[in-house]
């Protein structure tokens, strides 16, 4: 009984992990719509205004898929910090593909939310 | 040698194995990786106002290993490639990149060479067999109670004791079969390459 109680546990892990996943992607374009920010700058971003606990090693790899997907584009900016940052911003496509991707969100949001009105009730 | 001695040698091997790695990518864009790490790394251990030993440890734990960091840029930035290219050529390319990466990525591969070999021999056999006519195609040879059966390009001389199946039927069946083959072995490696680098995207919980 215990046994099938981890594993419908990690049933749900994994359902998370998969929703957090589908999230990183708009979660960063997010993060970029009122400016550039630099790597570190974008996972503070993530980590203070999202639930969403992101891998380092994760979002450098996945910004650099955007930036070759021309979602995202990158300059080198000097610091005070003595050593030089990389600023991403987004181009047009990528303010487009984040506008997209929100509005599919938003209807996406709303209809799960009717959906799970009684379970939510039932608390 | 100082701390600070220690915490920059610590980075630079991390990032020095890093580098080895990246060697699939294109040069520039692994130097900007390496680049962009290294800052990443000096911010986070510059934090307290001073690089430690324990600060560059902890931002390098909170990157993980190398390997995982480069299979995600390299197998990413190949695989990308290939998706855009459909090239059967750049797709092995990849794919022996993601074998050397996974048990995963090697059953790929090889499921993709079979299918990539059966196709096109299938396809030069019905190719051939317009130019060889009395000898390309496929051939039975009963041999006791056992029967091997050839596919045979038409190089040489006619077969002995044999018989062929098919006759000229193998041009339009090898070019259906042939090429519908290296479509669907294509379609699958993709298939399986967008699988994985959706899978790279995990955040980890």
């Amino acid at each position: 009984m215990k046994a099938r109680e981890g594993s419908d546990q990690d049933t749900v892990d994994k359902w998370e992990v998969q929703l957090r996943k589908g999230c990183l992607e708009l979660a960063i374009l997010a993060a970029l719509w009122d400016g550039k920010l630099y790597g570190l700058e974008i996972l503070r971003r993530l980590e203070s205004d999202s639930d969403l606990i992101v891998s380092e090693g994760t979002v450098y790899p996945l910004l650099s898929r955007l930036k070759a997907l021309g979602l995202v584009r990158s300059e080198w900016v000097e610091s005070d910090a003595g050593h030089p940052r990389k600023y991403y911003a987004l181009t047009p496509a990528g303010r487009q593909r984040s506008r997209e991707m929100t509005a599919m969100w938003s209807r996406f949001s709303a209809s799960m939310s009717r959906l799970l009105a009684p379970l939510t009730k039932e608390k | 040698m100082t701390t600070a001695g220690n915490a920059q040698r610590k980075m630079e091997a991390y990032l020095g194995r890093l580098r080895q790695l990246l060697r699939g990518m294109n040069p520039e864009d692994a130097r900007e990786v390496i680049e962009e790490l290294r800052s990443h790394i000096r911010e986070k251990a510059f934090a307290g106002g001073e690089c430690t030993t324990a600060g560059v440890d902890a931002a390098l734990t909170a990157l993980g290993t190398p390997e995982d960091l480069a299979s995600q840029y390299t197998t990413d930035d190949l695989l990308a490639r290939a998706e855009v290219s459909r090239s059967p050529v750049r797709i092995l390319q990849s794919l022996f990149r993601w074998a050397s990466l996974s048990v995963g990525g090697f059953v790929v591969l090889l499921t993709s060479i079979i299918g990539y070999f059966l196709g096109g021999a299938l396809t030069w056999c019905a190719v051939l067999k317009v130019i060889h006519p009395r000898t390309a195609g496929l051939w039975v040879f009963p041999n006791g109670a056992d029967t091997e059966i050839s596919l045979r390009l038409g190089f040489g001389s006619p077969p002995a004791g044999g018989r062929e199946l098919l006759g000229w039927w193998i041009v339009p069946a090898g070019l259906v079969v042939g090429c519908g083959m290296v479509i669907l072995t294509t379609r699958l490696a993709l298939w399986c390459a967008r699988q994985y680098r959706k899978s790279l995207a995990l955040p980890r919980v």
